[in-house]
């Protein structure tokens, strides 16, 4: 997981619609809008979200894995999967969870050609049936952006978890 | 680790009524979460059982170590400098501090961050801070990590922590000629790929080790949406006229495998054709049939071991194996922890590996299939653990194939089903697995079998 800190040149037009972007794409899986959300991956997306291990400090092993992965899929899967979501006995949803993403430090970490990588950090909070108690997943998603003439689509989304054991039933598309 | 309301004589009543209940295919819903029930099950079956700890594979050098748990328990899983393994409780023998913070890791010793007593990766002492000045007259022999039993099948790690009890092997029985099939399949053997997948959700680690024993049944409502998928190829289970028609059930006395035969003997589950060159030469010709047909296989080892050798249906990738242990965290909480193995012929071959990480990816929590599974596990437990079960003494149902229930199940009787007593289409119309899986849950928690009775 990067954490440099370089400054890509990007004119600030650019940045801001990179974070509106995210914004939105954001709000379309707490609505579980998930048709819509298609409609802005490339087709050649990629989603990764790489295990998490606890490692002895000075292990020169990375914690996230380079081999396991809660999800890697590619755009034709995540397909399915949305139409999967979408049927009344995908019991994962069903209820729907209430999902709200929180997203901070948003930060352009590198841009080359005609696409941006866009970190952000969030916190998903899911809420689930007749029940007073929530999940909370947190992570920082490195998302690359590409330029097209109908504006930015998602080419690839890597989720780097906080957690090394989740703490959640299950991990649905809109928590990503 | 008793509670308040830690009654044993109230868990003998309960295994009791299980016991007499089975006999009619019923069983007390209750005993899916009572935190009576799960005090007794940590002492009385996870400190008495063979409790799988890891696969060889992840303990290659000398060093090599991984944090795994019996019941509840923290064990060190080591491989030491003279390529012994060995199972650690993770306490200090000074005033039991934990020691190791790390996963997984390698480390030729453990040094104890409270007084700084350092043990080898053997468990024994290897000094402690003014050892001369403050401990003169310390006999050091004596001072050594608490271990557990090992023993290992196929490369896979089994734990236990009561001295007394059967081999490993005799604890296995029959059950050794189904591992044979999906853990000695090849030459090369298995070897783990990555780091498991690892997550905590509110159910019984029963009803996980029950379902993955043979549930098929469940396929057809809980995971209905996965299987109408409408653009990925279905592989070997496209050949299958009738998923239940193709479906199979094996029991022993303890432990059980479900699985699912195509008729084309060429199918080994989708791996590619170099498979046949790898075949193990062990294997009983019959033992090598049932491989070359066989689309996809499950099965629980008693108590909270299960796996899947297979590819996944509804297009969803592999062929994958995965070793799962349904981790005890509490009362009504499981911890899964999913491994991923391949054969060792195809390691390092990236367009294998890639089909077969979708295929364990379909089981991770972001899995198409296992998603939706916790979702129901979660409201067992639940409502599992209402009052008004207990009040008015429900029975749950696991009658399938007793008696008169069903003319769709047949036993079957071919030495390629192995020596367990197995019925066609059973995984779907035969819950003997279920029945089969409390008996033995009834055989550890009775107290016929622990007569020392409450530790």
């Amino acid at each position: 997981m990067s954490t440099q800190h370089s400054r890509p040149a990007v004119d600030p037009e650019t940045r801001h619609r990179a974070e509106s972007f995210i914004y939105r794409e954001t709000d379309l899986l707490d609505a579980f809008e998930l048709e819509a959300w298609l409609e802005l991956l490339a087709d050649d997306f990629t989603i990764s979200v790489p295990v998490r291990a606890s490692r002895d400090p000075g292990s020169e092993q990375d914690e996230f894995s380079s081999r396991s992965y809660y999800l890697r899929e590619g755009v034709e899967r995540i397909r399915e999967r949305v139409g999967r979501l979408q049927k009344e006995y995908a019991w994962s949803e069903n209820p729907r969870s209430r999902v709200r993403h929180v997203t901070g430090n948003l930060r352009i970490l590198d841009a080359e050609g005609d696409e941006l990588t866009v970190s952000n950090n969030q916190h998903v909070f899911r809420s689930y049936g007749d029940k007073p108690d929530h999940d909370l997943l947190s992570a920082q998603r490195h998302t690359v952006l590409r330029e097209t003439a109908d504006g930015f689509r998602i080419a690839d989304r890597t989720v780097y978890l906080d957690h090394t054991v989740l703490n959640t039933k299950n991990i649905t598309l809109p928590l990503l | 680790m008793a509670t308040e309301r830690s009654d044993p004589s109230r868990t003998d009543r309960l295994v009791e009524r299980t016991e007499s209940g089975l006999e009619d295919g019923r069983f007390p819903i209750e005993i899916i979460n009572d935190e009576d029930v799960y005090q007794a099950e940590l002492r009385r079956v996870f400190a008495r059982a063979w409790v799988y700890l890891g696969h060889i594979s992840e303990f290659e050098e000398p060093g090599d170590y991984a944090r795994r748990y019996i019941g509840e328990d923290p064990f060190i899983v080591t491989r030491d400098e003279n390529g012994e393994m060995h199972a650690f409780l993770d306490s200090c023998m000074h005033r039991g501090a934990q020691f190791c913070t790390a996963e997984t890791g390698n480390t030729s010793h453990f040094r104890c961050p409270y007084h700084g007593w350092t043990y080898k990766n053997d468990g024994t002492l290897q000094g402690m801070p003014h050892m001369n000045e403050a401990y003169q007259d310390l006999d050091e022999e004596e001072i050594q990590l608490q271990e557990a039993n090992l023993a290992t099948y196929h490369g896979l790690i089994f734990g236990r922590i009561a001295d007394e009890g059967p081999s490993l092997s005799d604890y296995l029985g029959d059950f050794t000629w189904y591992l044979d099939v999906l853990f000695n399949a090849t030459e090369g053997g298995l070897t783990v790929v990555g780091e498991p997948h690892r997550w905590e959700a509110d159910y019984d680690w029963k009803t996980a080790a029950d379902n993955f024993s043979g549930d098929s049944y469940h396929v057809l409502t809980t995971h209905q949406a996965s299987l109408e998928t409408k653009e990925l190829e279905l592989g070997p289970w496209e050949e299958l006229d009738d998923y239940l028609e193709a479906a199979y059930l094996s029991c022993t006395d303890s432990h059980c495998a479900a699985y699912y035969l195509s008729e084309d003997p060429e199918t080994y589950m989708g791996y590619p054709e170099e498979i046949e060159d790898h075949i193990h030469e062990d294997l009983t010709p019959e033992q090598r049939d049932l491989f070359a047909r066989s689309v996809f296989h499950f099965g629980t080892i008693f108590p909270n071991t299960s796996y899947i050798h297979g590819i996944q249906s509804g297009g969803w990738g592999g062929p994958w194996v995965c070793l799962r242990k349904w981790q005890p965290r509490g009362c009504g909480k499981t911890e899964t922890i999913s491994w991923w193995l391949v054969p060792e012929e195809f390691a390092d071959d990236d367009s294998f590996l890639e089909d077969s990480h979708s295929g364990w990816n379909s089981l991770s929590p972001a899995g198409a299939f296992e998603s939706d599974d916790l979702t129901v596990w979660e409201g067992i437990s639940e409502s599992s653990g209402a009052l008004t079960h207990e009040i008015l003494e429900s029975e749950g149902n696991m009658q399938q194939g007793m008696g008169d229930m069903t003319d769709l199940t047949e036993t079957v009787d071919d030495p390629v089903y192995g020596p367990a007593e197995t019925t066609w289409q059973g995984s779907y119309f035969d819950e003997r697995n279920s029945r089969m899986f409390y008996q033995a849950w009834c055989e550890m928690m009775s107290g016929a079998a622990n007569p020392e009775g409450e530790r």
